[in-house]
């Protein structure tokens, strides 16, 4: 079933939708096309099959184009990608030329004919090599912190980028000084998603029955793949500590690792450091657990995400969605989703962590604040509608070029497309 | 029926990364001299907005700032007690920003050189502002519209329109006393401390204001 914009009014409010139908209205019939690497997997593909029927129910077309390559080009664009993160990686001639080889060969078939169009991520950039035979305008979306990259890779990428019109970024933090304006795009989740949706109880209790997790102890709970940027033995630690003072269960949660050498021998790691202590229970998780994630999310008192380091972190927003109180690492994405002590709190180290959890399980009250606040800061920020809405503001300010501030007055027609 | 009804509009922003960066009490002043207008109304005015559900102890992002990551607690105390309704322009808020905190770094220079827990990130807003199908003609009109309107409306007519008028002021008691005749009721809504109260509450208080007009004979 094509989920509408109507569906949300429940969630958001009227006056929210209200305001999207008044900021489209004014937009219709502007062409868009968005152009990433994949249709399936991913967060960047997750928003898109969400965000794309959005904007066709309200009356901006919006077509989807995914890239095609063969192995070596995703090898090279991977290479990007960790290179991006920061990774010492050999970026060779020959690298590059099956990297333009083939963005050319996918241009070649893209169709531009549109009036925006939307490039995400590193993999399809250059496509931009394709402005002149379009009107279209470009925009380059960010979803990666890009702010201390390998530079020999970065400077090969800048030239694409500062091409675009405008970059969109996660994150203030995330971004660089760019010839090209920059906007802040946070992420966000869906709140009708299988992942955030409201469940009956009963079924969350099942959840936790098959994971044999008893519900006679707060659950403190982390969900993230087992991977050490995670800090999943860190948590355990942090655990241990807060045990000494109050009873609770840990729920350490994540994708499964079966693939990932790396992921095994961390999984290895976390159940040595458990140690086979029956308040510990580590579950792993194939990629379709959407449902369990939520359900175990909504059974915890308390959500960690203490990573060593993080990208933009929706796990966070995903719980605070839930009413939860979080303890999160300061770092990539997570302070802009936590206000200190007012939508969670952040922390630096176990020991932080241990401090916290102690703290908040013997305060529900200031821990029931928190989870309320938090709420409302996701439903401000960071909800599927909020994206919908940066992206109308972005097309209007990409039709009145050099406007602050775009007045509609309450007499004047709407305006007419630019082109 | 009222000959000048009360159109109500609704402001909707995108936050532009200038890429400007502050570490320290320095670096921020000499951001603060060359910033753009657009920021100082961004990070004074406009960016709490998206924490309408709650007051912090400062609304704005730079006493914020000062006080959570620099721990300079007596410079946001400062910062945090201009009261914005005395600002009819970014210019003089501007100066007055700058000569509170050239006043500090005055008594040391080492505090101006000191380096945040996290740098602070210079932002500047671009807004569209619309009209919505809400006009009010009457009191009535306006309590009934009030009662319903969005935040992000309430925030244009009572904040933005400010500075917008450069009048000490807003949209509503403006239109209250010139329109109807109100002064009194156009008074109260003006001496409503805009950053002390979440947007619902400021809500609230004008339509307890306005039903106690509407009650009275």
């Amino acid at each position: 079933m094509t989920i509408r914009l109507m569906d949300y009014e429940p969630i958001v409010g009227k006056q929210t939708i209200e305001e999207l139908y008044l900021l489209a209205e004014r937009l219709q019939g502007k062409r868009i096309k968005m152009v990433n690497s994949t249709s399936v997997g991913g967060g960047v593909a997750e928003i898109l099959n969400r965000l794309i029927p959005l904007l066709n129910d309200i009356g901006i077309p919006t077509q989807w184009t995914v890239i095609k390559g063969g192995e070596d080009f995703f090898e090279v664009t991977k290479t990007i990608h960790n290179a991006l993160h920061g990774v010492k990686v050999f970026f060779t001639p020959r690298m590059k030329d099956i990297f333009l080889e083939v963005s050319r060969e996918n241009l070649r078939y893209v169709d531009l004919e549109q009036d925006i169009i939307i490039i995400h991520d590193p993999q399809p950039i250059v496509c931009i090599e394709g402005k002149d035979r379009s009107h279209a305008q470009w925009v380059w979306r960010c979803h990666i912190d890009v702010s201390h990259p390998n530079e020999e890779v970065w400077d090969f990428l800048k030239g694409y980028v500062e091409k675009y019109d405008v970059a969109l970024f996660s994150s203030p933090r995330f971004s660089k000084k760019l010839a090209i304006p920059q906007f802040l795009f946070f992420p966000s989740i869906d709140p009708l998603s299988d992942k955030n949706r409201e469940l009956a109880p009963e079924f969350i209790g099942q959840v936790l029955e098959r994971y044999h997790i008893p519900q006679d102890k707060p659950l403190v709970t982390q969900i993230s793949r087992f991977d050490r940027l995670k800090d999943p033995v860190g948590v355990i630690q942090a655990f241990r500590m807060a045990r000494r003072y109050v009873d609770c269960r840990l729920v350490l949660a994540g994708g499964g690792a079966s693939d990932d050498p790396e992921g095994e021998e961390v999984l290895d790691e976390v159940r040595a450091e458990a140690g086979g202590d029956p308040d510990i229970h580590i579950v792993v998780l194939p990629p379709t657990s959407s449902l369990e994630v939520n359900a175990l999310q909504r059974a915890s008192t308390l959500i960690l995400q203490k990573s060593l380091r993080e990208g933009f972190g929706l796990t966070v927003s995903e719980a605070m969605w839930k009413k939860k109180p979080v303890i999160g690492s300061a770092v990539g994405g997570i302070p802009a989703q936590i206000i200190p002590n007012l939508t969670g709190v952040l922390v630096h180290s176990i020991e932080g962590a241990a401090y916290q959890i102690r703290y908040l399980l013997s305060h529900p009250e200031i821990a029931g604040k928190l989870g309320d606040y938090g709420h409302e800061y996701v439903k401000e920020e960071f909800l599927v509608t909020r994206t919908l809405r940066r992206y109308l503001l972005l097309f209007h300010i990409l039709q009145h070029p050099g406007e602050r501030i775009i007045y509609f007055d309450q007499d004047a027609p709407p305006l007419p497309m630019d082109r | 029926m009222e000959r000048n009804p009360f159109y109500f509009y609704t402001s909707s922003n995108l936050v532009e990364l200038t890429g400007e960066k502050a570490n320290t009490l320095e670096e921020l002043t000499t951001l603060l001299k060359r910033c753009s207008g657009s920021a100082i109304f961004f990070h004074v005015f406009q960016s709490y907005r998206e924490r309408h559900f709650t007051t912090e102890k400062y609304h704005s992002d730079f006493a914020q700032w000062i006080s959570v990551s620099l721990h300079e607690e007596s410079l946001a105390e400062r910062l945090g007690a201009l009261d914005v309704r005395d600002f009819t322009s970014i210019r003089t808020l501007r100066e007055v920003m700058i000569q509170i905190i050239d006043d500090y770094l005055k008594a040391s220079r080492q505090r101006g050189e000191r380096s945040g827990e996290t740098p602070f990130f210079f932002c500047q807003s671009m807004s569209v502002v619309m009209p919505t199908r809400y006009i009010a003609h009457t009191l009535e009109d306006f309590r009934n519209i009030i009662s319903e309107i969005g935040i992000r409306s309430l925030h244009y007519h009572l904040i933005e329109a400010r500075l917008r008028l450069g009048i000490q002021t807003n949209d509503f008691s403006y239109w209250l006393r010139t329109g109807l005749g109100k002064g009194k009721l156009a008074k109260k809504i003006e001496t409503i401390d805009i950053y002390l109260h979440a947007m619902e509450k400021i809500r609230r208080m004008i339509l307890q204001y306005v039903q106690e007009e509407m009650r009275s004979p």
